[in-house]
């Protein structure tokens, strides 16, 4: 697997927000068929990186290439136009909308009356029903429904249930087990494995190297904005890894004082 | 029982924010034909009412497609008068259709100004509008140098004066009509709301509202959505300027003074919600006909007309309080 | 601040021929004392993340106020009367957008209408002046005269930057000021109270526009039921001029000082220059706009995150 052309290549890659130093040089590769955990404390930088591969933000500095070529520009548009799937924690869901309209947001299906092209409400209505009756969403949510009304995990749920219904190449799980149950989680789980198993590559973020650990193929830690360690899960146990993550957060302390 | 059947109701409510304004219209209808002896609800008032509705209403649709994206132009006023003033200049020199086009483009173009501005710099919109308020203000003031730009009434008639709103049509008995701009209004209406329900730029108008974070990272460009509503909303500004100036043949450069507001309060009266993502444009138009229904009320009361700018203060607030605990309730499971 | 510097410098530096006279530069002094009195509310109220679109009513309201209890009251009671509104018009309009939780620019705009209409329906169109004893009372004459040569009320505005200054600056309420603006939630969990913070910057914002009423009728007597229309602009104009950031937390009143200086000397450099008066508004119009993009992006390049 490690020697195939890499999905997603990202090559010194440097991010400042004003005067801040998000991302110091970060260099990592992405395969397709691969489950990568990307674990990290809070503000380690793994959410900024993502952020920048579903095209957010634009890095400062170095390159990103995508199947082998050099991606120029970043909007999520792009992004999302060449498969690559984010479930973020915060956003990703207007309250403001039904539950059918943010579903197919972006990239709404549209029937042609008179060479207008009005939405296709009975395709948006009915591929969203079909999805949330199958992530368990409470019988008298209707998909004509505001997603304000709805839980944080039956919102988890229509974003993941959103990510996995579209033809995708790369999935990325931003925590995507927050504000869930214990039965949804391992849902969630199985389903990460599954789109894996499907050849697809899935970027898995948390701050729970145990949870991931058991689901990963490589974990790749991040730590201050840099990248402290790149290992498969065959060669380094969930606690070896953990230590590393408490090294590097030392190493970090040491540095400022 | 009663109780069951009133949360009955909040799905309704919940998913039109224009009941509330629909029903103040009803009660203040039922109001004046009760208190007014038939001076308010004769035909001759009714229809004056119809045709401030018209212009402040195409206004009002542009500002509630801005309220809309969660932004705001309080420079529509000025817009108006921009346009209504081009349209005036141009139409007895060159072309009355030229005229009215130049202006709905001059709107368009201050709108797409507005929106470049804002969405460039993020600068809050209140404060860039607010700026082109007093330019094109100031613009049209010094333009006219104090007199009226005026098209004499002798050459106002053809097919051309008549649909910019020179004449009224459905004359009936009394019933002095509907000015044109009543149609365009229709229109209007009808053609945005479509838009806004049953199209993609109206699912990205909302959700860019609703979540602007949310939209973006669904791929919606975000900038371009609002400036297309700036765009939008510039545009009817300039077409209500036409279509007054139309009507009235003449105009100074104090046109549209003040109507920013109007318009403002009438979109909040009709359940826009300002902070974005929720609008009725039906009830932002059923906002100006309470406006100018209690306008015409205290005129036709022989009630100080100076009272209007109290219940207009009171009204904005007072609307946009209730609209928040309608709400409030209906989102309550 | 730098902002206002360099707009100085610029402004300087255009022509001045027949600017710098006696009369003119009283004018100045005189009107930008004013508006500065107005703007220095108008920029605390920036700095608790709020705007107040009602000052040019409230300052109307005001000194119209003032005028008309004269008859009955006489000038301490009216004065007394007058600001007791001024404060009567902050205090409604707090408590609306803080426990009605909406937002201030709907709020103030509701006042904006209000509070002209009232001096519409109030006066019936018409003010009437100042009585003779009433413009010779002492206390008129401490707002509204002269002292060392200069209009009193000029002194009156810097004794009030002093005080709000250090107000906002070396005071607690100055620091849950500033934190409200800030982050209103870090402050609220810190034990803020936010909602008396945002209802006491109202009230102060408009006893300053109402304070302004004052002087300046305390000064030119005449008047018309159009006084201060428009100033609100003015006032926000000179506000964001001085460095106020719209999204809270950071403002100068010395800026907005300055700023109110800068717009008022435009209007008198308009004049002089023969244009036509309605210049003017555009004038501040365009001065409004540039001079919020490049305090924002003045802003960001100091680092801040706006």
């Amino acid at each position: 697997m490690a020697d195939a052309k890499p999905l997603i290549q990202v090559k010194n890659l440097d991010l400042y927000f004003g005067a801040f130093h998000a991302l110091r040089n970060v260099s990592v590769d992405f395969h397709a068929g691969e489950l990568v955990g990307l674990v990290g404390d809070n503000g380690a930088g793994k959410t900024t990186l993502i952020r920048v591969l579903c095209g957010i933000h634009t890095p400062t500095g170095g390159e990103v290439y995508f199947d082998g070529e050099r991606v120029r520009a970043f909007h999520p548009k792009l992004a999302i136009d060449q498969g690559i799937e984010t479930i973020q924690q915060s956003v990703g869901l207007c309250d403001n909308l039904s539950i059918a309209r943010n579903f197919y947001l972006g990239r709404e299906p549209v029937k042609r009356i008179l060479g207008i092209p009005f939405l296709d409400f009975a395709k948006m209505r009915g591929e969203a029903k079909k999805v949330i009756r199958a992530f368990g969403l409470r019988d008298n949510v209707s998909v004509d429904d505001e997603v304000e009304r709805l839980s944080g995990g039956e919102r988890q749920s229509v974003k993941i249930g959103r990510a996995v219904e579209f033809k995708n190449r790369v999935v990325i799980m931003d925590e995507p087990t927050n504000h869930l149950s214990v039965r949804e989680r391992e849902h969630v789980n199985e389903l990460a494995v599954q789109l894996r198993d499907q050849g697809l590559l899935v970027i898995y973020i948390t701050h729970d190297i145990f949870q991931v650990h058991k689901l990963a193929d490589r974990i790749v830690i991040m730590e201050n904005g840099e990248k402290i360690e790149d290992a498969s899960t065959d060669s380094m146990t969930a606690d070896e890894l953990e230590e590393v993550i408490r090294q590097g957060g030392r190493q970090v302390e040491k540095m400022e004082a | 029982m009663a109780a069951a059947s009133l949360s009955g109701l909040k799905p309704i409510v919940r998913q039109h924010s224009e009941v509330g304004v629909i029903l103040i219209a009803v009660l203040l209808v039922i109001f004046f034909v009760a208190t007014s002896g038939g001076r308010w609800n004769n035909s001759y008032n009714i229809s004056t009412i119809l045709q401030i509705t018209a212009t402040l209403g195409l206004m009002t649709l542009g500002v509630a497609l801005v309220i809309g994206t969660g932004e705001i132009d309080i420079s529509v006023g000025s817009t108006f008068g921009i346009g209504a003033l081009i349209y005036l200049y141009f139409a007895i020199r060159i072309d009355p259709v030229f005229a009215a086009m130049l202006a709905v483009a001059a709107g368009a173009l201050i709108g797409a100004f507005n929106g470049y501005l804002i969405t460039r710099t993020g600068t809050p919109s209140l404060i860039i509008t607010l700026g082109t308020l007093m330019i094109f203000r100031g613009l049209a003031i010094a333009l006219t140098s104090g007199f009226a730009f005026s098209v004499p009434y002798k050459e106002r008639d053809g097919l051309t004066y008549f649909i910019l709103g020179g004449e009224n049509i459905f004359r009936a008995g009394s019933f002095s009509g509907v000015n044109t701009g009543f149609l365009w209004l229709i229109a209007g209406l009808v053609v945005l709301t479509i838009a806004l329900k049953y199209t993609r730029f109206g699912n990205h108008l909302l959700a860019v509202g609703g979540s602007a974070d949310s939209a973006h990272s669904r791929g919606i460009r975000v900038d371009r959505v609002k400036i297309k509503a700036f765009i939008l909303c510039g545009a009817l500004a300039g077409l209500g300027g036409v279509l007054e100036a139309g009507k009235l043949g003449s105009a100074d450069g104090s046109m549209g003074r003040l109507m920013e507001l109007q318009a403002i309060a009438a979109c909040v009266l009709g359940g826009c919600v300002l902070a974005g993502g929720r609008i009725s444009l039906l009830g932002a138009l059923i906002g100006v006909f309470v406006l100018s229904s209690i306008q015409s009320y205290l005129v036709v009361m022989a009630v100080k007309p100076q009272w209007f700018m109290v219940l207009l203060g009171v009204i904005v607030v007072a609307a946009a309080l209730g609209d928040r605990k309608l709400r409030h309730w209906a989102v309550r499971k | 601040m730098i902002g206002v510097a360099l707009m100085l410098i610029a402004f300087s530096v255009i022509d001045f021929s027949g600017w710098w006279t006696v009369r003119t530069i009283s004018n100045v002094v005189h009107f930008s004392s004013i508006l500065a009195l107005i703007a220095m509310g108008q920029a605390l109220v920036i700095v608790s993340k709020e705007i107040d679109l009602s000052v040019g009513s409230v300052y109307g309201l005001t000194g119209i106020a003032f005028i008309t209890f004269e008859q009955s009251l006489g000038v301490p009671g009216a004065m007394l009367a007058a600001l007791g509104i001024a404060a009567t018009c902050g205090l409604v309009q707090g408590i609306a957008v803080v426990w009605g939780g909406l937002p201030s620019m709907i709020v103030t705009l509701g006042g904006l209408f209000t509070f002209r209409g009232i001096i519409y329906v109030w006066t019936g169109g018409s003010v009437r002046n100042f009585s003779e004893e009433a413009r010779a009372h002492w206390l008129t004459r401490a707002f509204g005269g002269e002292f060392l040569g200069f209009e009193v009320v000029l002194f009156w505005m810097l004794l009030m930057l002093v005080i709000l200054s250090a107000m906002l600056k070396l005071t607690r309420f100055g620091n849950h000021l500033l934190a409200t603006g800030g982050a209103a939630d870090s402050a609220e969990s810190r034990g803020v109270r936010i909602d008396r913070v945002k209802i006491v910057t109202f009230m102060i914002c408009s006893l300053m526009a109402g304070f302004a009423g004052i002087v300046t009728l305390a000064d030119r007597p005449q008047t018309h039921v159009t006084i201060g229309d428009l100033l609100e602009l003015e006032a926000i104009a000179a506000a964001v001029i001085g460095g106020c950031l719209l999204s809270g937390g950071r403002g100068s009143l010395l800026g907005a000082v300055l700023g109110a200086f800068i717009v008022t000397s435009f209007r008198y450099e308009l004049i002089a220059l023969g244009a036509p008066s309605s210049w003017f508004i555009t004038f501040v119009g365009v001065v409004l706009i540039v001079a919020v993009i490049f305090n924002q992006k003045l802003a960001r390049w100091a680092g801040h995150n706006v």
